[in-house]
């Protein structure tokens, strides 16, 4: 067995068991924390949870009467948040690798809508690093998470891009994978980006629905547009 | 009219408030460890999603008023929880075995800086929950850092002399029936009926220090307006207060005794609904935190007084008559009654209902900006220069909308207003909207 064989094998199947253990584990430990006492006073208006998952969806549009900043741009989050799914999701070899993982598969994006949105991400991923870097405020309010987090999100960028050489198709038609030190290098990659999931801030893609939920319920109730 | 003397007079008192608080001398050990067990207690499910998911982005300075009055990074919203998350990660989170080994245990040097962070820099307005994108209620955990600190013997010294003059002998400001009683009677000899202790009443009306010392005429007023309407109605001697300093020093046992005053003066009366004077804090501490010993909703309809002439007007109960024409308005939402407390149409009802040009500030309604004063931060002596940047965001605001004009319904933004228009020498006229409506009330 070399690295690759390992970064395929049970090197993935640990580090998905720990992603799928670490988040139930950590959602779990919310969950039986004791619930925030009931709302006692009558709703100024009904607010059901359809109307939270809403607010919560509609919460991604950014929100006008706020100041612009030089530095907080509100469009590079989306820019890597949209890339990163474009790019775990459409490229023909991911598409490949779940299917074998899973049996599920659907169309992948042209190659080169993947080589803009992969220079697009790492940019983005760069201005956010230069954003923490250089801001006060999140310089002030960083922690190690936010270091850790930033570098192992951005590693299987890199060696993924390094990886690609020739068009999807001719990498899917290859029987055996060629490169199979810097593939290997890549899968590990995305392994310790799922073992950190669940310890640090990557937790967030979970987290966001119930946490915009509460807070859109606590103003909705009140009347508030949140 | 306002008497600029009583003003300047309740400005002084609050300069000797210091003096009158007695701390408890408490070892540094007891103080991290008092503060520790009120975080513990409060982290609940709710606290702890929110606790634990901040993606410090950074957007809630962009939000808050002391972060944007003075650009220092040290007022970011998100970091005044930063205690919160540490000991929740030591202690409660999933991994707090593992958090243990990497995150510091908070010491009292740290709960002494967050004081200023919590109280002088934080009006728990809720602005920045309204940019967040995770959603996370900031002023909620500010609330409770104010629970552990007071609990911890390290609330400010203002609030704790008022907190616990109003714990123990029942008054704030030396304000109690005596004083409220001496009120009614000068205004009673202007001629406004005013009903004091009837055994029932519809409607109990509930006043605050700030009306029966300053503000005399929105009292005045409401009373004006509750008779013209000729309502069952009543002031209570032992539930008139409501101000609650358990709620802004951060003394929950405090919050629910001053609620539980109102709440049984109501159900003594057999009031259908309560009447809560321009006070922006009451409004959310009884009409949304209300509740019954038992925990069940109260049972009686709880309206801010703005709220209540606004639904009559809106309703056609209630008719004024047209006011100066040409004058220029603006309303000031108070964060705690619009924000937190979700009146903002009626306010802008009754406005309208008196024939004058209402201009809205940029931004308005729940996303107003606060004008610094609110949750008890008007009476922190040494935070006066940090209010003052955050009150000239408010100012900046109100000048661009050209009003002559701002009317407010919340005492304590009032005071705030007129604080900032004295250092300022701010020409624009401050108003309360129950006095607007009752100067117009027809003959
Ligand atoms: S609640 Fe208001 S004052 Fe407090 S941090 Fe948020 S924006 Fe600032
Ligand atoms: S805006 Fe919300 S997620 Fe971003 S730093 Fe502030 S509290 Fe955290």
């Amino acid at each position: 067995m070399d690295l690759l064989d390992w970064a395929r094998g049970p090197l993935l199947t640990g580090a998905i068991a720990v992603f799928v253990a670490g988040v139930g584990w950590r959602l779990f430990c919310l969950w039986r924390m004791p619930p925030a006492h009931g709302p006692g006073a009558p709703a100024r208006h009904a607010f059901g949870v359809i109307d939270a998952v809403a607010a919560s969806l509609t919460r991604m549009v950014p929100r006008g009467g706020f100041r612009p900043s030089a530095t907080l741009v509100t469009v590079n989050p989306y820019l890597f948040h949209v890339g990163l799914a474009v790019i775990f999701f459409g490229y023909a070899p991911h598409i490949a690798f779940v299917r074998r993982l899973t049996g599920l598969s659907w169309p992948a994006l042209p190659d080169m809508v993947m080589y803009l949105a992969a220079a697009l991400t790492i940019v983005s991923l760069l201005m956010a690093l230069l954003f923490r870097l250089s801001d006060a405020v999140l310089k002030k309010i960083s922690s190690a998470d936010d270091w850790i987090t930033w570098t192992i999100t951005f590693l299987p960028l890199i060696t993924g891009m390094a990886l690609v050489s020739e068009p999807s198709a001719a990498t899917l038609a290859h029987e055996q994978a060629i490169y199979r030190g810097p593939l290997a290098i890549h899968l590990l990659s995305l392994e310790l980006l799922l073992v950190w999931f669940p310890f640090g801030k990557l937790m967030h893609a979970f987290l966001v629905l119930p946490s915009r939920m509460q807070l859109a319920t606590f103003f909705g109730r009140r009347g508030v547009h949140s | 009219m306002i008497d600029r003397d009583v003003f300047h007079g309740f400005l002084e008192a609050i300069h000797h408030l210091p003096e009158m608080a007695q701390p408890a001398p408490l070892s540094d050990d007891e103080r991290v460890s008092r503060a520790k067990s009120v975080m513990r207690a409060k982290t609940d499910r709710g606290l702890a999603l929110d606790l634990e998911a901040c993606v410090h982005c950074g957007y809630c300075s962009e939000a808050c008023h002391f972060y944007q009055g003075t650009q220092d990074p040290r007022y970011s919203p998100s970091r005044k929880l930063d205690l919160l998350r540490r000991v929740h990660a030591r202690e409660s989170s999933a991994f707090a075995p593992l958090q243990r080994l990497f995150t510091p245990d908070i010491t009292v040097a740290e709960l002494q800086a967050w004081q200023e962070l919590v109280y002088d820099a934080c009006t728990e307005c809720g602005r920045c929950s309204m940019i967040c994108p995770m959603g996370i209620n900031i002023a909620r955990g500010v609330n409770v850092m104010r629970e552990a600190l007071f609990e911890a013997g390290l609330a400010p010294l203002e609030l704790m002399a008022v907190a616990q003059e109003q714990a123990g002998r029942g008054t704030v400001f030396g304000v109690g029936p005596a004083e409220l009683k001496r009120t009614l009677d000068a205004l009673r000899a202007q001629g406004i009926a005013i009903p004091l202790d009837e055994p029932k009443a519809d409607i109990m009306l509930v006043s605050t220090v700030i009306d029966v010392l300053l503000y005399q005429d929105a009292l005045a007023a409401t009373a004006r307006i509750l008779n013209h309407l000729g309502l069952n109605w009543t002031l209570r001697s032992a539930g008139f207060e409501a101000a609650n300093f358990g709620l802004l020093s951060g003394s929950e046992t405090l919050q629910k005794a001053a609620t539980k005053r109102l709440v049984d003066e109501a159900l003594a009366i057999g009031a259908r609904t309560v009447i809560l004077p321009e006070c922006g804090h009451a409004y959310p501490a009884l009409r949304w935190e209300g509740r019954l010993d038992n925990g069940d909703p109260l049972p009686f309809e709880v309206l801010a007084v703005s709220e209540f002439v606004g639904r009559e007007i809106t309703s056609g109960r209630l008719h004024v008559t047209p006011g100066e024409q040409g004058r220029k308005i603006t309303y000031h939402d108070a964060c705690k009654l619009a924000r937190h407390g979700g009146v903002m149409d009626e306010p802008r009802a009754a406005l309208k209902a008196l024939g004058m040009e209402l201009t809205e500030t940029t931004p308005t309604a729940e996303k107003n900006w606060c004008c610094g004063g609110g949750a008890g931060a008007f009476l922190i002596n040494r935070a006066a220069p940090l209010r003052h940047k955050a009150w000239e965001i408010k100012r900046r605001q109100i000048d661009d909308t050209g009003a002559d004009t701002v009317v407010v319904s919340c005492a304590s933004c009032r005071l705030n207003f007129m604080a900032g228009a004295e250092a300022d020498q701010w020409s624009t006229r401050i108003d309360s909207v129950v006095e607007m409506v009752a100067r117009q009330l027809p003959a």
